[in-house]
């Protein structure tokens, strides 16, 4: 079974006429880099939050279909028991940050679910080294940068152990350069831990190049969904506006003009780069 | 805003910082009911002199210094009208004793201050709730506490934002009388409020996402522990506390009047 499956889910708020998600039926693989990218509204963050059981526990409203989390049906088990398997990163770094000190807030998670004392300390100083705040441990949320609280955040949730970590636009108030680094800190974890990455995220240009697997959302439902090369490379995505990567069209524009260009599409500059050296060289 | 920038806790590297919160606790309050028991003026200053050691020790004098100016308003007051009252209790006829007595129970007020600013100025908020948590305070209640304490300075800043962007599409706060003064702010209460709303819904969804109420038995970060210097503030207290019991029961207190014999 997937890490992930979810079969025909269809979600309504409450007190709203229409479905925010319809007939959402995906399947995410233990180990994945996942991004999930659409327009504004689409429902991108409806569906994160029936992941860690958010929906239906917290917002209630109507529930169809099933979601199965790391093997649990997510109705039937409560948000804390699935925090053990999922951590949730939001997009305001500043609104999921509590305590006083860095330390005590990555402790937050671990403390609530009555770990031991030096367990605890071992995975706070664990997770705050992986994500580069180590330094920080004794300062105060507000004295940190938005970077640096996002990093927190991230931190806060690994210290948990989670097999899966789901982050909502987690970069959209920092600068580019903050946001490239959150990125890479995200793909170490994917890559040195095997920890399954679902990444919401509308910057294609930066993201595209880690993930093996992209989802695209129109209005509540799945769009595409499929490798991330082919899927970007597809008529329908750059129709719906998701602002594909510029290497990407590039790449579409030149293959056009019948330009000699190795048949792996490119996500980044500089594979871009790489792959016009090479044509340029063989000429 | 003075009185309480002057309760602001600052990290600072001192033995008084170090110290148990629950024991600086029974100081202040030893000291509280001290000074309560006592209306004379010499007393009084010796209580508040014996104070000014902690403040050095914990190297808040500047920040001890402007909460006692914040507090000096009222000081003046309490100063004031207990001496109109002796004045007039005294006959309309003006007393070096009224004028003792008028200042010792400002220096009750002073003492009462001084003390307060020392625990609030050494003890961490994450101490305080930690302190809390361990006398069995209701988690819940220790969180609310912390996450206040967290948040003050954000929705601070917050208002100060609204602010600026409401003045500058054209809202004049300073206008008017204070019925009028007084609605001016309601362009900046009401986004205040509804982004604080917004805020605690998204708040309450991280916290359920790290597993909030998982369990009862929640474990904590740290514990406090009581070490040597924790015991001998208790045992300091302790002494202070019988010799000022001993000293209200037993010995008449002189006042400065009758040994400047005026
Ligand atoms: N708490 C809520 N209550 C009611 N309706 C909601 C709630 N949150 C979102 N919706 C609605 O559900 C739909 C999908 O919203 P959602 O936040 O999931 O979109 P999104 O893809 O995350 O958008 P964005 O890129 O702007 O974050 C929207 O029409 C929105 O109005
Ligand atoms: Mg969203």
């Amino acid at each position: 079974m997937a890490i992930i499956e979810t079969e025909n889910l269809t979600y309504t708020y409450p007190g709203a006429t229409n479905p925010s998600i319809r007939n959402v039926s995906i399947k995410i693989e233990k180990g994945e880099f996942v991004l999930i990218t659409g327009p504004s509204g689409c429902g991108k963050t409806t569906l994160c939050r029936c992941f860690n059981g958010l929906i239906p526990h917290f917002y209630q409203g109507k529930l169809e279909g099933e979601v199965f989390v790391a093997g649990l049906k997510v109705d039937e088990h409560s948000i804390h028991e699935l925090a053990k398997h999922v951590g949730l990163v939001f997009q305001n770094p500043e609104n999921q940050l509590f305590a006083l000190s860095v330390e005590k807030d990555v402790a937050f998670g671990l403390e609530n679910l009555g770990v031991p004392r030096d367990e605890i300390r071992r995975r706070v100083d664990w997770a705050m080294k992986l994500t580069g705040i180590y330094h920080l441990k004794d300062r105060a949320p507000n004295e940190l940068s938005g970077g640096q609280q996002q990093r927190v955040a991230i931190a806060s949730v690994l210290a948990m152990k989670p097999e899966i970590i789901v982050l909502d636009e987690p970069t959209s108030f920092l600068d580019p350069l903050g946001a490239e680094n959150i990125f890479k800190v995200i793909y170490e974890l994917n890559r040195k831990f095997g920890i399954t990455i679902i990444l919401v995220e509308h910057r294609l240009d930066l993201t595209a190049k880690y993930a093996d697997h992209i989802i695209i959302m129109d209005n509540g439902e799945i769009l595409l969904d499929g490798e991330t090369r082919s899927v970007l490379n597809s008529e329908k995505a750059r129709l719906v506006g998701v602002g594909i990567p510029k290497a990407t069209r590039l790449y579409q524009i030149l293959k056009k003009d019948r330009v000699n260009l190795r048949s792996t599409i490119p996500l980044s500059s500089d594979e871009m780069a790489a792959m016009l050296e090479e044509v340029l060289k063989s000429k | 805003m003075s009185v309480f920038d002057g309760l602001k806790f600052r990290k600072v590297k001192s033995p008084i910082h170090d110290l148990d919160p629950r024991v600086k606790f029974i100081y202040v309050c030893v000291i509280f009911a001290i000074a309560l028991i006592f209306w004379e003026l010499i007393p009084l200053l010796i209580l508040f002199l014996i104070q000014l050691p902690f403040v050095l020790l914990g190297k808040v004098q500047r920040q001890w210094l402007r909460s006692l100016r914040g507090a000096a308003f009222l000081a003046i007051i309490i100063f004031v009208t207990n001496f109109v009252f002796s004045f007039i209790g005294a006959g309309y006829r003006f007393t070096a004793e009224s004028l003792e007595s008028a200042f010792a129970l400002t220096f009750r007020f002073v003492v009462l201050v001084e003390s307060f600013s020392i625990f609030f100025l050494t003890t961490s908020p994450d101490n305080l709730s930690l302190a809390l948590e361990q006398t069995r305070v209701p988690y819940e209640f220790c969180f609310a506490f912390t996450t206040a304490v967290r948040f003050v300075p954000v929705l601070a800043n917050e208002a100060q934002t609204i602010m600026d962007a409401q003045k500058a599409r054209g809202l004049e706060l300073e206008r008017g009388n204070f019925l009028k003064r007084i609605k001016n702010y309601i362009p900046i209460l009401i986004p205040l409020i509804v982004s604080a709303i917004r805020r605690s819904l998204e708040l309450a969804e991280a916290m359920e996402s790290r597993a909030w109420g998982a369990t009862k038995n929640r474990t904590n970060l740290y514990v406090l522990r009581m070490n040597k210097n924790d015991f001998i503030l208790l045992a300091i207290t302790t002494g202070i506390l019988i010799t000022a019991v001993y000293i209200r029961l037993f010995i008449p207190i002189p006042s400065v009047c009758e040994l400047l014999e005026i």
